[in-house]
């Protein structure tokens, strides 16, 4: 298969979701402008509560990641379909955390002032 | 076999001219080279192998003319249907202008052809006009035959338990709702059928088979559904251990296998369905022989049985207008119901400047879109070799790919060719062709309709 050939495919398979791309991607951009605005960095600012909530998202997928693709739990059963929903556990709690982590920062500083 | 002539030499003339500017490098090499030709290619359909074909010869061929004939203005994602059929997917998400796919320059016939004159290189068209071509891609796909079955029609799918997800996305929506009544009746017998002929994706009848039987595993009444599954052949599949894996399956799911037996007749007002008992000599490959025999009425043992809801494969084959041309099969396995190509280069066994793509073409296996996209890029080089005068030389193998849905949620990816009895040819080393597993059914529920996009661009 040719890069062109893989390029066409995920544009096809990403179609549906281009709203949500890009609604995520407006969302993201805006919280870590703001809180970036503020003083947030995203090296220096500790937040137990986002990890905590970015974790749990991110487990809760074990259970609505197969059903959003009309299947459940009990037909994961190859060790790729482990590893291929891992990956997605993974990947949920990576996108938590890049929302909640600006998030947390914003609201800290609610709190203070 | 006797190997058509090579080409003429009015043939030859036509693309010899540009043949110093983009002359083509040998099989393999040649993705991204052209040729320089004045000749005429006509494709005829305009489905997954018509597009599919239109798309890599606009690429490769300068000059020419390429004509589509194809009376569609929807394309349609025909592998969709069965979960359309299943209540997975909405019919919507099948369709899509076929102008969408169809590449510049083509030149779209948005007509039936009705007759193919191989001898003139003459194709004749429903408006009573004719197209002459120098070089002809057939990929007319199939014709269902429901009028082999006695009573049978396909607007009969929807009514009296009548269900069937070949015959159009509206047909597989109905087929849903049939279902959906019988499971929402709370009881009684559901017969599934399978085809005495070649059909396109032979895993469909069992398809639907599985995945009913989850809806009525899940709906805890399991017991009071009767489930039958009525074979020809004494294959329910062509790869042999997927064979014995659905047998298997079935028995552990209580679902009665018969075999032997067709489908002859139907009566939907009675709900009643007889079935003709067709001997053990019955097999999906040999079926020339079996369909001669066996569509004749005389000394026909039959056996008449009621039903809640039947599931109805039509036998199947090339289009009428294919079969009154000499394109057809003249001897061998196919003979009378399909275009007679060599199952290898695609190039027809007697017509050199014709080639056979998709589900028209007399083959063992084959009649899927996975196989469309095996077999485009052979057809593509073998033409462009055939242009220039030279003996085709690309070779399919047969591949072909079915992910057998085991039931809503599961699936296991079944690729095979023609090679060693049709053992398996898996493309992902992760993925093992003889387990259920999710990501399989994730990539039949997200994948596979982009990737079946990717082929009508002429990507993959
Ligand atoms: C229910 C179902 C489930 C399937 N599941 C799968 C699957 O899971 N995986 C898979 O790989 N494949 C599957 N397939 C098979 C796949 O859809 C076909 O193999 C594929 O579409 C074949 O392409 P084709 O171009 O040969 O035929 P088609 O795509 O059927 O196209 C033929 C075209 O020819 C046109 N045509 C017909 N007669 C004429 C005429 N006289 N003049 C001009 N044009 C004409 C038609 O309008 C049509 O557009 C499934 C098919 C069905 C029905």
């Amino acid at each position: 298969m040719t890069i062109s050939g893989i390029f066409t495919i995920l544009m096809y398979a990403l179609a549906p979701f281009t709203w949500l791309l890009v609604v995520g991607s407006i969302v993201v951009i805006s919280l870590h402008l703001l809180a970036y605005l503020r003083g947030y960095q995203i090296t220096q600012h500790r937040s137990r509560y986002a990890t905590i909530l970015a974790i749990l998202i991110g487990l809760s997928a074990v259970a609505w990641v197969p059903w959003l693709t009309h299947s459940t739990l009990a037909n994961v059963a190859t060790l790729f379909d482990w590893v291929a929903l891992t990956a997605g556990i993974v990947a949920i709690f990576i996108i938590s955390l890049v929302i909640l982590h600006p998030l947390s920062y914003l609201i800290s500083l609610l709190r203070e002032g | 076999m006797q190997k058509p002539p090579l080409l003429s030499r009015r043939d030859l003339l036509k693309v010899g001219s540009g043949m110093g500017f983009g002359c083509l490098l040998p099989a393999g090499m040649t993705s991204a080279s052209t040729l320089q030709t004045q000749a005429h290619v006509v494709i005829l359909g305009g489905g997954a192998s018509g597009i599919a074909m239109a798309s890599r010869l606009t690429r490769r061929l300068r000059g020419g003319k390429i004509t589509l004939v194809e009376p569609r203005e929807t394309h349609h994602y025909q592998p969709g249907w069965t979960m359309v059929a299943s209540g997975v997917w909405n019919a919507g998400k099948t369709m899509r202008p076929n102008a969408d796919f169809m590449p510049r320059g083509v030149n779209w016939v948005r007509e039936n052809a009705v007759s193919v004159d191989a001898d003139n290189k003459r194709i004749g068209l429903a408006s009573g006009s004719t197209i002459e071509y120098d070089f002809l891609i057939v990929a007319t796909g199939i014709q269902l035959n429901y009028g082999l079955i006695d009573g049978m029609s396909p607007e009969l799918i929807g009514q009296h338990g009548i269900g069937s997800v070949y015959a159009s996305i509206e047909g597989a929506s109905r087929t849903n709702q049939t279902i959906e009544s019988w499971l929402a009746s709370g009881q009684g017998k559901g017969i599934f059928t399978a085809a005495p002929t070649p059909v396109k994706c032979a895993g469909a009848p069992l398809k639907m088979t599985f995945t009913t039987l989850s809806r009525l595993e899940e709906s805890s009444r399991r017991e009071r559904f009767a489930v039958e599954y009525m074979a020809p052949g004494t294959d329910l599949f062509s790869q042999p251990w997927v064979d014995e894996f659905v047998k298997q399956r079935f028995d552990e799911q209580g679902v009665k296998r018969r075999h032997h037996y067709r489908l002859s007749a139907i009566d939907p007002q009675a709900k009643q369905a007889e079935f003709a008992f067709v001997g053990p000599e019955s097999e999906f490959t040999s079926h020339h022989e079996l369909r001669e025999a066996e569509f004749k009425r005389d000394n026909l043992q039959t056996v008449i049985t009621d039903y809640d809801f039947i599931h109805v494969v039509p036998p199947m084959s090339a289009h009428d207008f294919i079969k009154n041309s000499a394109l057809v099969a003249q001897d061998g396995p196919f003979r009378g119901e399909w275009l007679d190509v060599d199952i290898h280069t695609m190039q027809h066994n007697r017509y050199p400047d014709v080639f056979g793509i998709g589900d028209v073409i007399g083959a063992p296996i084959n009649k899927t879109a996975a196989s469309v996209k095996a077999q485009a890029p052979v057809v593509e080089e073998n033409l462009l070799s055939v242009m220039q005068g030279n003996l085709p030389s690309a070779r399919h193998t047969g591949y072909t790919s079915c992910p057998m849905i085991t039931g809503i949620g599961k699936a296991m990816l079944v690729e095979f060719g023609y090679a060693d009895d049709f053992a398996f040819m898996p493309s992902f080393p992760f993925i093992d062709p003889k387990d259920e597993s999710w990501v399989t059914w994730v990539m039949k529920d997200r994948m596979l309709q982009p990737a079946y996009y990717a082929v009508l661009e002429g990507q993959a």
